[in-house]
């Protein structure tokens, strides 16, 4: 029975050479999940020791193989938003418009845009939330949608 | 400050995934070319032109987007390591991840 999970891998419709880059792109994809696992497993490892506990390996395995996704999907919507707005290049706006599923999460990427640009924030209540943020991270987890 | 992830590595994935959609969108070419009942040629073939052109990013978008996933690897360890503590567990495991996915995924 085919479900809509089945899209993802089957690209072509048959034929030597769309085999061969098939398989050429599956090879890079999993060099790249590679690298990024590498990455997340420091990362979860020192974040874990921040708040004083131990991660087991296949919980750090999934999160790894999760960013992934994460990753391939932000790299799709960041596409389409892009293209929508008449752009052949994907801009802060874009990636930040893809976190619009929990309000805090955009406000915080919207915080970390306005750092990188070198603005500097006007008002009391950015500045406040500097501040969350810095402590956020190790302390309190963003606030779920209600 | 903890490490984040590196650009390069987030644009590689973003390329691999854009030119995986290409190759989906060169094999209907014929299908997306009908367009819709009022378009006109150049629209049809400046959308066929968009969607062919192969995307690039900003320097800064690429750093905003490291961000993000690294605020969801964060997100994702502080909530599992909330349900441990909860349990009075100093190992995180699957089963603790299991519990915060639902919600974790639908924030995300």
């Amino acid at each position: 029975m085919e479900t809509l999970g089945d899209d993802g891998i089957g690209i072509g419709s048959g034929g030597e050479s769309d085999k061969e880059r098939q398989e050429e792109a599956e090879q890079e994809a999993a060099l790249l999940r590679d690298r990024l696992r590498l990455s997340v497993i420091s990362m979860a490892s020192s974040h874990a020791k921040t708040l004083g506990m131990t991660i087991s390996e296949p919980v750090v395995a999934c999160i790894a193989d999760l960013a992934f996704k994460q990753a391939e999907q932000m790299g799709r919507d960041v596409e389409l938003f892009a293209q929508h707005a008449g752009r052949k290049s994907v801009n802060m706006e874009d990636v930040i418009l893809s976190a619009h599923r929990n309000e805090h999460l955009m406000g915080l990427l919207r915080d970390f845009a306005q750092e990188l640009k070198g603005k500097e924030p006007c008002t009391e209540r950015k500045r406040t939330k500097k501040a969350l943020k810095n402590e956020n991270k190790v302390q309190e987890p963003i606030e779920m949608l209600d | 400050m903890e490490e984040n992830f590196d650009p390069d590595l987030i644009h590689e994935i973003f390329k691999l995934v854009w030119s995986r959609r290409n190759k989906k969108v060169e094999g209907n070419q014929g299908i997306h070319l009908e367009g819709g009942a009022g378009t006109s040629k150049k629209t049809r073939a400046t959308t066929v032109l968009l969607q062919i052109f192969m995307n690039t990013a900003n320097a800064s978008a690429l750093k905003v987007s490291c961000e993000l996933l690294r605020l969801f690897v964060a997100e994702a360890i502080q909530r599992a390591a909330l349900i441990a503590e909860a349990e009075g567990i100093d190992i995180i495991e699957p089963t603790h991840l299991e519990r915060v996915l639902p919600q974790l995924l639908l924030d995300f």
